[in-house]
């Protein structure tokens, strides 16, 4: 492990987390954008890939400039595994989509903390988690993770 | 002779996947006697009014759908546009499906009926519209095979129906084949025709049951017959389509009950002119909200493009129909009647108006429900709620 980040095991999968950054409780990542003040840059964490693995699809369902709750939907992902929904991470106004996933979600398998990002929202980000809080949040999360994966396996 | 026509309703993305799919199934049947391909854009995505929907309506007598959607979704999406029959038994189910369920889809009217409080749809014509889940295999050859046995079947049921129910007399051969209708059978030697030995097994009369876009049949005699069943280009039609989003109703299910009407505050239902619930104005709904869906105490509201097997349609509520792990509890998903209202909240305050959260609307079923003893899936969701997301 490098100074820069933090490693969780899933299993034996080391999910890397860079400490240059927040973290969202719905394993997004958060960076302030550099041009926008209050504006913070979202991305999944490398707990989110794991889970989903290859991703081939990705739909939005609001628009830039619309004011979001927490947890409101977003959009859906699909990927080689699983699908699911995609909610807000805080309360806040989305202000773009990375155009660049609109036709090749790839990037997000690639270069899930830099050219993969989702989307950048404006908000005071005061929900947001330090990495070593997440870390911490994962632990419960993980476990929850695992018996809903075994569940839906065995049904 | 009669022809099926077989439906293709192509997959909302680009998943080079699902598109290979689609098209290994219509290279497959270009050339099988007796069956006409047409591929469409996604049905549900299909304007009312748009070159898809006229040209599924102009389809007369049975035939095929092969769609990414559960065939209880494609089935109710159809008929919400006119394009009505009788829910055809499919033998196709998911690799994954228990073998006691025979079929899919709502049971027939005749079984329905059991139940006194549901509707039931309406003006049901007699002819049987076959829906094919394209999610259930990955290769063409099911779909193929099927769609072969159900050709089959449908030639058989056609001369039985224009021979009897059309008036005419019904010719000593006719009526041969109506008690026996096995493919051996139907070799005329009556008027020795050449037709029904180019036609094989499914030699009839050439009834003419044709289609938009269909060929024409060829009446001269039985020279040509190949050319006028072979046809080597399917017929594609371009609709320029948007996604839609909107709910549809199952009158296999519905009650009437208008906890559907209460719950909506976009406008979405209404009543017809029998005070039947009807989904009025589709386009009025929320894109991705399925609330409503939620508090249909029959699960008889389909979103045929939500994630959750039971809200798009999936035969069993709450069966094994998942074919993807769903993630989105995990990625912050709220869960039931909160989900609704959640969902609800959402769309009120993007659309400019005042959130309502439990006032308007709620069922009041949910008060009177006793609360039982927690089991396994209980325990689960509290763990999750407990996670705070």
């Amino acid at each position: 492990m490098s100074a820069n980040e933090l490693v969780f095991m899933m299993g034996k999968f080391e999910a890397r987390f860079p400490t240059d950054r927040l973290y969202a409780k719905n394993h997004m990542w958060a960076q302030p954008d550099t041009d926008q003040p209050e504006t913070y840059r979202f991305g999944f964490s490398a707990y989110a890939v794991r889970l989903l693995q290859d991703i081939y699809f990705l739909d939005w369902i609001r628009d830039a400039g619309e004011a979001l709750q927490e947890r409101q939907q977003v959009g859906g992902i699909e990927s080689s595994k699983a699908e699911s929904d995609l909610y807000a991470p805080f309360t806040g106004t989305l202000t773009e989509f990375n155009p660049a996933l609109l036709s090749d979600p790839s990037a997000i398998n690639i270069d899930m903390y830099g050219a993969g990002w989702l989307f950048k929202m404006a908000g005071t980000g005061t929900s947001l988690l330090n990495p070593q809080q997440y870390l911490e949040h994962l632990q419960d999360a993980w476990k929850v993770a695992e018996r809903t994966l075994k569940g839906q396996f065995n049904d | 002779m009669a022809r099926l026509t077989v439906v293709v309703s192509q997959g909302q993305s680009a998943n080079p996947k699902k598109r290979a799919l689609e098209e290994e199934i219509v290279t497959s049947l270009l050339f099988e006697k007796g069956i006409e391909v047409t591929v469409v854009p996604n049905l549900y995505d299909l304007k009312p009014d748009g070159t898809g929907m006229l040209c599924l309506k102009g389809i007369s007598g049975n035939f095929v759908i092969a769609s990414w959607l559960y065939p209880r979704a494609a089935h109710w999406v159809l008929d919400r546009n006119g394009v009505k029959g009788q829910f055809g038994k499919t033998l196709l189910r998911h690799e994954d499906e228990d073998d006691e369920e025979f079929g899919e889809g709502p049971p027939s009217l005749a079984e329905e009926s059991a139940s006194e409080d549901v509707i039931g749809p309406r003006d049901v014509p007699s002819r049987h519209i076959y829906c094919l889940d394209l999610r259930a295999y990955e290769t063409a050859g099911p779909y193929v095979d099927e769609i072969k046995r159900i050709a089959n079947e449908s030639t058989v049921q056609t001369v039985d129906l224009m021979g009897f129910l059309g008036g005419n007399q019904a010719s000593a051969e006719q009526t041969a084949r109506f008690l026996d209708p096995a493919p051996g059978n139907v070799h005329s030697t009556a008027n020795g025709s050449e037709k029904n030995e180019i036609s094989g097994g499914n030699g009839h009369e050439p009834f003419d049951l044709d289609l938009v876009g269909g060929a024409q049949t060829d009446d001269s005699g039985g020279e040509s017959a190949d050319a006028t069943t072979l046809h080597n280009e399917p017929l594609r039609i371009d609709e320029e389509t948007g996604r839609r989003w909107y709910p549809v109703i199952d009158f296999s299910r519905c009650t009437n009950c208008m906890e559907c009407l209460d719950f909506c505050l976009f406008g979405v239902y209404g009543v017809d002119r029998f005070e039947t619930i009807l989904v009025e104005q589709p386009d009025n709904c929320r894109k991705g909200c399925p609330a409503c869906s939620r508090v249909c105490p029959e699960n008889a509201i389909i979103f045929p493009q939500h994630k959750t097997p039971a809200i798009a349609g999936s035969p069993e509520v709450g069966g094994a129909a998942a074919f993807k792990i769903d993630l989105s509890k995990l990625f912050g998903a709220p869960e039931g009647l909160d989900a609704a209202v959640q969902e609800r909240d959402a769309e009120l305050v993007a659309a400019g108006r005042d959130a309502v959260g439990m006032s308007v609307g709620i069922p009041k079923r949910q008060q009177d429900k006793p609360d039982g003893p927690k089991d396994k899936l209980d325990n689960l969701m509290d763990q999750l709620d407990d996670l705070d997301l």
